[in-house]
C-alpha cells in the first residue's frame, strides 16, 4: 500500500482506477431477482482529458426496422443510395459550415483510420472488425446505442457484446450534446443532433451506419453556426405523434420549435425578449422557415425536456428550480413547480401521462403529480445531485393479490454520487406528514390520493413555490448500487435490460432477472413470460438494499 | 505563519472580534470619564454599559455566528446533555463523489460514541456509551463551508489533499435547524485551492509549505461572477464555477478545488 502511494511518475493512477472499478458488483439484487451487468459499451481509450467535462455523454436507444423500399428515401437526387451517396452527402455538408474538411475522407475500401493516436490495439480490431458491415448494401436494421462523447457522437451495436462503437461521428471544433431518434420517421431522417454552437442536425441513421467516413453524412442543418441562437443545445425532442416536428432546448432559457420538412431558407428571426423573467411565445415571420417559433421559458438554461408520450404536453426543467408542464400546441403553461433547492437537471414521464419525475442539485428526486398538479413525493437516498431519472415502463408489479386499485410504478435514477437507486411508488401507501394543526381544526392523515385536502386546488398555470421539507412524504430507495467509478449521466429502460451510463462515456447494460445470458431479444413473448415466473422472492433483498419504507 | 486560507479566516475574524472589542473598552471608559452633562443621559448609558458586560456582539458575529448545540444522549440512563457552541465556519468531511447537501447531512446526523470515544455520563458515574449528534440552531447570516481536503494520513505521515468531487449548488437549504422555517442561501464567494502538490503524485502539506499551494477566489458581483488569481481578474460565466468541484479520479489533472465556500441568507421569501 505505501508502496503504491509513493509511486511517483503518476503511475499510481492506473491502480487506483482498477481499484474503485474492482470495488463495483457485477449484480444487484431487487425482490424481484439479480440484475447481472451483461456488457459494457465505451469509447475508444486516448481522448484527451480537456475534451471531457466540456460535454456529459448521453444516450440514445435507436431501433431500425428492416430497410424500406426505395420508395422511403428522400425524392431529392442527392440520395440515391449508392455509394455516391457519401461524396454528394459530404459536398452538402462540407457547404454548411464544416469547411472543406467533409470532403477530405479516408479509407474508401473501408479501412478507415481509426482512433488516430491512440495505442490501444484492442479498440482498433473493435472498429476495424466492424467495417465489414459498414457498406452500402448493410441495411442496418437492428437496435443501437448512440451517445456522446467529447467531440464525437458513437454508435454501437445494442445487440453485441463488443465493448466499442461500430461507428464514430466526428464534429471537430464543435460538441454534440444532445440526440433524440424518432422509429417511425417517414422519409428516413430519424436521428436528431444538438450541438454546443446551438447548431442543429437531422440525418438518417441508417445512411451513416452505411458511410465509412467519420463526418455526418446527408445531413439537413438547421441554426447553422448558431445564426438564429447561439448557446448549447441542452436537450432534443422529437414531437411524439407529430410527424417531422422537433424541438430543441437552449443554454439560454430558450427552445425552438422546427419542422423538418421546412427548408429554413425564410425570415427565421424573432423580436427580442423584453423580460427575461417571462414566459413568451414568437412565431416566424415566414411560413416557411425553420425554426418555426421560439418560446422563452426562464431565465438560464433549459436543462433537460421530455414530452409526454402523446406529445400533448411539454415538461422542462431548469436552472431556475422550476419544472413546468405546457400543452404543446396550445401553447400553454399548465402546472409547474420549484425544486427544494437548486437547478433541476433531468425529468421523465411516466407511460400513462399521471406523473412526472424530476432529479436536480437538490439532490431529491421528485414526483410531480398531473392530478394534484404538485410534488407528492420526495425520493431521498443520493448522496449527490441526480442527473438522470426514468419509469421502467416494462416492469410489472410482482404479486397481483395485494395490488387491487393501487397503481405501483417503478422508476430509477441515476446520480453525480455514482448510484443507480431503483424505487417503487405506490400511491395508496404515501402518507402526507402531519401538518402542523391550523387554526381551530385537528391535524389529519390524509392519503396521497386524496391530497386535495393537502391544500386548496391549484389553478391551471400557475407555479408552485419550493415546498417545506416536513410537507413532502419521503420515498426510500428499494436498491441503491454504486455502477461506475464516475459521476453518472444517463438512465434508461429496455425490455431486457437497465442501461446506465457515466459522464466520461461509458454505458453499462444491467441484465434483468430471469433474461437469457447469452441473447437478449426483442421477442415480446419471451419477456412477459420471463418477467411472470418471477415473482417477487421474500427476503432476498441484499446487504446493499433498503426495505421500503415511508419516513418522514 | 502558517498558509492555510481556512486557519487565515479563522484569525482574521478572530483578531477583528479582538479590535472591535478593544476599541469598545476604550470608548467604554472614554465614558467613565466623560463631562457630567453626558450622564443626564443617564438610562441610555446605564443599558449600554449593562449589555457590555455581555460578550460584545459585534458586526462579525453578526454576520457570521451560528449556534450549533452539542448534544449527547448517554444510552444508559437517556440524559440529554446539550452545549450550545458557536461557529463561525462549518468545517465538513468531505467523500467522493458527494454533494455538500450531503456533507452537511453526515454533519448533523447522529453519532455513536463507543470504544474509545465513551462519554463520562455525569449522572452514571462512568464511562458509558452515548449518542451525539450536531443540529443547527442559529443559521448564521453569512454560511461558511469548509471542505476538509487536507487529510492527515497515517500510513504516509503526512497530510494529502484530497481531490474529491464535491459538487456544490449555487442555492442551498439547510433543512436539519432547529428553527421552523428552511433556511435558504446562495453562493456569492468560493475560495479555490489550486495544487495537488507539485511533482505529480507526492503529497504535501497544503498548511504549511508555501510554494506547493495557491489560491484563487470567485466572487459574485453584481449577478456576475469575477474570477481573482492575484493581481488577474476576469469575468467568468456562472457555468464556470462547476469546474471548481474537483475530480471523481484521483489522478485527473484538474487541481483546482473548491476549498470553502462563502453562502449568504436570503430573506425569508425572496427567490434567488
Amino acid at each position: 500500500m505505501i508502496n503504491n502511494n509513493n509511486n511517483i511518475n503518476g503511475s499510481m493512477s492506473p491502480s487506483s482506477t482498477n481499484a474503485q472499478s474492482q470495488g463495483l458488483k457485477t449484480y444487484f439484487k431487487t425482490p424481484e431477482g439479480r440484475y447481472k451487468l451483461h456488457c459494457e459499451k465505451t469509447h475508444p481509450a486516448g481522448l484527451l482529458p480537456f475534451a471531457h467535462g466540456k460535454s456529459i455523454t448521453q444516450i440514445t436507444l435507436a431501433h431500425l426496422k428492416d430497410k424500406p423500399a426505395q420508395a422511403a428515401l428522400p425524392p431529392s437526387s442527392s440520395y440515391s443510395a449508392s455509394s455516391g451517396v457519401r461524396f454528394v452527402a459530404a459536398k452538402i455538408l462540407g457547404g454548411g459550415g464544416n469547411g472543406g474538411r467533409a470532403l477530405s475522407f479516408v479509407g474508401g475500401n473501408g479501412t478507415s483510420k481509426a482512433n488516430g493516436g491512440t495505442s490501444r490495439s484492442g479498440s482498433l480490431g473493435g472498429l476495424n472488425g466492424s467495417n465489414s458491415m459498414v457498406n452500402s448494401n448493410f441495411d442496418g436494421k437492428g437496435t443501437y446505442l448512440i451517445f456522446n462523447v467529447g467531440d464525437t457522437l458513437y454508435i454501437s451495436d445494442f445487440n453485441s457484446q463488443d465493448k466499442d462503437p461500430i461507428k464514430s461521428i466526428h464534429f471537430s471544433i464543435s460538441n454534440p450534446i444532445c440526440h433524440a431518434f424518432d422509429s417511425e420517421a417517414k422519409d428516413g431522417h430519424d436521428l436528431l443532433i444538438g450541438l454546443n454552437t446551438g447548431d442543429v442536425y437531422s440525418v438518417s441513421l441508417r445512411q451513416q451506419l452505411q458511410d465509412v467516413g467519420k463526418k455526418l453524412v446527408g445531413a439537413h442543418h438547421y441554426n447553422k453556426d448558431g445564426s438564429i441562437n447561439n448557446s448549447r443545445c441542452t436537450s432534443i425532442s422529437w414531437i411524439p405523434e407529430h410527424d417531422g416536428a422537433f424541438v430543441v432546448a437552449h443554454a439560454d432559457g430558450n427552445l425552438y420549435g422546427y419542422e423538418k420538412c421546412k427548408d429554413g431558407t425564410g425570415d427565421s428571426s424573432f423580436p427580442v425578449i423584453k423580460d427575461q423573467t417571462q414566459f413568451t411565445v414568437a412565431h416566424a415571420k415566414s411560413s416557411k422557415s425553420n425554426p418555426t417559433a421560439r418560446w422563452h421559458i426562464c431565465q438560464g438554461s433549459i436543462n433537460s425536456i421530455a414530452f409526454s408520450t402523446d406529445g400533448k404536453y411539454l415538461a422542462t426543467v431548469g436552472r431556475d428550480g422550476y419544472l413546468r408542464v405546457f400543452d404543446y400546441s396550445n401553447e400553454q403553461l399548465i402546472c409547474g413547480g420549484k425544486s427544494y433547492y437548486g437547478a433541476l437537471l433531468c425529468c421523465a414521464w411516466s407511460a400513462d401521462g399521471k406523473y412526472i419525475l424530476t432529479g436536480g442539485e437538490d439532490d431529491l428526486v421528485q414526483v410531480w403529480s398531473m392530478e394534484d398538479r404538485k410534488v407528492v413525493a420526495w425520493g431521498e437516498g443520493h448522496n449527490s445531485w441526480v442527473s438522470g431519472v426514468a419509469f421502467d415502463p416494462y416492469w410489472s408489479p410482482p404479486s397481483s393479490e395485494d395490488v387491487g386499485e393501487n397503481v405501483v410504478y417503478r422508476f430509477g435514477s441515476v446520480g453525480q454520487d455514482t448510484q443507480l437507486l431503483l424505487w417503487d411508488l405506490a400511491m395508496d401507501e404515501i402518507v402526507v406528514p402531519l401538518r402542523r394543526c391550523p387554526p381551530g381544526g385537528s391535524p389529519t392523515f390524509s392519503n396521497g390520493s386524496q391530497s386535495a385536502h393537502w391544500d386548496s386546488v391549484i389553478p391551471v398555470g400557475t407555479l408552485q413555490p419550493a415546498p417545506s421539507m416536513r410537507d413532502v412524504p419521503k420515498l426510500s430507495p428499494l436498491v441503491a448500487h454504486r455502477v461506475h467509478s464516475e459521476p453518472l449521466s444517463g438512465l434508461s429502460f429496455t425490455q431486457e435490460s437497465v442501461l446506465t451510463a457515466c459522464q466520461e462515456g461509458h454505458v453499462k447494460f444491467w441484465m434483468r432477472p430471469g433474461q437469457s445470458e447469452s441473447q437478449p431479444s426483442n421477442s415480446d413473448a419471451l419477456l412477459s413470460s420471463s418477467l411472470k415466473e418471477k415473482t417477487l422472492l421474500p427476503g432476498r433483498v441484499g446487504g446493499s438494499s433498503y426495505k421500503l419504507s415511508n419516513s418522514s | 505563519m502558517h498558509q492555510d486560507a481556512h486557519e487565515f479566516l479563522n484569525y482574521l475574524l478572530n483578531e477583528l472580534v479582538d479590535i472591535l472589542e478593544k476599541e469598545s473598552q476604550a470608548a467604554k471608559s472614554d465614558h467613565e470619564t466623560s463631562p457630567p452633562e453626558k450622564i443626564a443621559n443617564g438610562p441610555k448609558i446605564a443599558l449600554a454599559n449593562g449589555a457590555q458586560k455581555e460578550p460584545l456582539v459585534t458586526w462579525v458575529h453578526k454576520n457570521f455566528q451560528g449556534i450549533l448545540p452539542n448534544e449527547t444522549r448517554c444510552v444508559r440512563c437517556e440524559t440529554v446533555t446539550a452545549r450550545d457552541e458557536t461557529f463561525f465556519d462549518l468545517s465538513l468531511d468531505i467523500e467522493q463523489n458527494s454533494s455538500i447537501t450531503s456533507c452537511l447531512k453526515n454533519f448533523s446526523s447522529t453519532e455513536t460514541l463507543n470504544a474509545e470515544d465513551k462519554l463520562f455520563c455525569d449522572k452514571c458515574c462512568s464511562l458509558q456509551e452515548a449518542q451525539k449528534r450536531m443540529k443547527i440552531k442559529k443559521p448564521p447570516h453569512i454560511l461558511v463551508i469548509h471542505l476538509k481536503r487536507c487529510k492527515y494520513t497515517e500510513q504516509l505521515g503526512r497530510y494529502k489533499k484530497l481531490s474529491y468531487r464535491v459538487v456544490f449548488p449555487l442555492v442551498l437549504k439547510l433543512s436539519n435547524t432547529v428553527e421552523d422555517a428552511d433556511a435558504e442561501y446562495s453562493l456569492f464567494s468560493v475560495v479555490v485551492h489550486v495544487g495537488s502538490g507539485p511533482n505529480h503524485g507526492h503529497y504535501v502539506s497544503l498548511v504549511k509549505s508555501h510554494n506547493h499551494g495557491h489560491y484563487v477566489s470567485l466572487v459574485k458581483s453584481h449577478n456576475h461572477w469575477l474570477f481573482f488569481d492575484d493581481e488577474n481578474v476576469e469575468m467568468i460565466d456562472e457555468s464556470a464555477v462547476q469546474t471548481f468541484f474537483g475530480s471523481a479520479q484521483e489522478y485527473s489533472s484538474n487541481t483546482d478545488h473548491g476549498y470553502i465556500l462563502f453562502y449568504e441568507r436570503l430573506a425569508a421569501g425572496s427567490t434567488s
